[in-house]
């Protein structure tokens, strides 16, 4: 599975950061980025809790 | 159970008294996609349930904001022209470029750089009330930092602060009697917001600062700068927005923790339950209770069949009670957890000001509780008439001042 951003959309809200750290990272200027694009089984529930909670729906997930 | 013929969401006499959840628990039981009739318009799709409120909001290009602009009621071709410089009213592309002016100033890092500062205005604001033992809540200290904070970070001069003030309040008053008795008093209003702009404009061309003013005369959309009255537009936008919003929440959270006074000592005794307590009353009274969208194809929702250019009307008091999504809705519970209630909306027209707004709740009443711990609200609540926002218009409080209360002992 992959995660797609709309970059136009993001707004620096840090909700994924804080949901699933392992993919999501906000450096100091509020860029967001992602650690790595696609994910397994195991991170499956904080990435989709980041999709969930982001304010901007700026996420979505690919199969 | 009322009859759903009964249900007049168009009426802003039903919402003189709060928000109508019996109607709205009713709509969402058996009829959440329904058709509202309307005396003076088309009729309009009243969207009650979170999870349809949140797909529709995803979708900003199928249920559009410029169309007929995101109030229920019907505009001219003149209006809608008007109406459709507000970023609030645009659609994607073009509203991702109005907003990318601004946006970099209300991310979540940079409000809370403004933490000290809104903590001192707090401060200021309760060192005006803390010896007098009562005051009128609303305007002695509800609108106080949301008014002094937007003006500042447009760049208004603190001598014209009180007048803004005033002039957004006729604007989105305009159901109430009381600030305004017809739509024209709202253009007149609109009118001195507009001039009054331009006025601050030219004074930031003269004399850069770093405010949003500033940003704003010199920003430029596709390689242009913003005309007069997009300018004027956007800085009517900001004040009404960032005014009437928080001070609505914060008079609610007043008037909620006064009727639980249980919760309010746990609050007070232990400052770190506020986030919690406060994302609960926005869950419990959002500021806004509706926006409009217009649909620009033919979709099936819930098993209706909804036309291209209809209106879709989006309540969020409902959607934050839905019954699907929260156990109790309708306890007021500051410890409910997770609380991913939709009082800022969701997605392509989130709340900009969001962070602002959270930091604003917690340093007023952190200082409030701090300071004036047995303050409650004392007599009757004067809401506003409007199915809009839902307002409180006035709201005695009474406190023990501060220099009369027992301190604990070293």
């Amino acid at each position: 599975m992959k995660v797609v951003v709309d970059f136009d959309l993001c707004e620096a809200n840090a909700k994924c950061m804080a949901a699933c750290p392992e993919i999501f990272y906000l450096d100091d200027e509020d860029n967001l980025h992602l650690k790595q694009e696609t994910f397994d089984e195991t991170l499956r529930a904080k990435v989709e809790a980041a999709v969930r909670l982001c304010p901007r729906q700026a996420i979505s997930i690919v199969k | 159970m009322p009859a759903l013929e009964e249900i007049d969401l168009c009426n802003p006499d039903y919402f003189n008294e709060g928000v109508p959840h019996h109607w709205f628990r009713a709509l969402r039981e058996q009829d959440p996609v329904h058709w509202q009739e309307e005396a003076d318009g088309a009729g309009f799709w009243a969207i009650t349930k979170y999870e349809d409120v949140k797909a529709i909001s995803r979708q900003p290009r199928l249920f559009s904001s410029w169309q007929g602009c995101t109030n229920i009621f019907e505009l001219n071709e003149e209006e809608l022209a008007g109406s459709r410089l507000l970023m609030l009213n645009m659609d994607p592309p073009q509203h991702a470029k109005f907003r990318r002016l601004v946006s970099a100033g209300f991310t979540p890092k940079r409000i809370a750089a403004m933490e000290p500062h809104l903590r001192e205005l707090a401060r200021r604001t309760v060192d005006r009330i803390a010896e007098r033992g009562e005051c009128e809540f609303v305007a002695d200290v509800a609108s106080r930092i949301p008014m002094e904070t937007i003006c500042e970070m447009l760049g208004v001069p603190e001598s014209d602060r009180q007048h803004i003030y005033d002039v957004s309040n006729k604007l989105i008053g305009f159901d109430d009697p009381e600030f305004q008795t017809s739509m024209d008093d709202g253009r007149v209003a609109s009118t001195e917001l507009f001039m009054y702009a331009s006025q601050l404009g030219e004074e930031k061309k003269r004399c850069p600062h770093d405010d949003l003013a500033t940003i704003l005369i010199n920003a430029e959309v596709d390689g242009e700068k913003l005309s007069e009255i997009e300018f004027q537009s956007f800085f009517l936008l900001l004040s009404i927005a960032g005014n009437e919003t928080t001070r609505t929440v914060t008079a609610q959270g007043m008037r909620l923790l006064s009727a639980h006074p249980a919760l309010k000592h746990r609050v007070v005794q232990d400052l770190s339950l506020l986030p919690r307590a406060i994302e609960e009353i926005l869950r419990y009274n959002p500021a806004v209770i509706h926006f409009r969208r217009t649909l620009t194809e033919d979709v099936e929702l819930r098993g209706k069949r909804i036309r291209k250019g209809q209106k879709v009307v989006l309540w969020y008091p409902s959607a934050n009670r839905d019954e699907e999504i929260y156990a109790e809705p309708d306890r007021f519970d500051i410890d409910r957890w997770p609380n991913e209630h939709l009082a800022f909306g969701v997605g392509e027209h989130y709340c900009l000001g969001a962070s602002l707004a959270r930091l604003q709740l917690n340093t007023i009443f952190s200082e409030l509780f701090r300071r004036l711990p047995d303050i409650e609200v004392d007599g009757p609540v004067r809401y506003l008439r409007s199915n809009f926002i839902d307002g409180i218009k006035e709201m005695h409080v009474r406190f023990t001042p501060e220099s009369r209360q027992r301190r604990p002992s070293a």
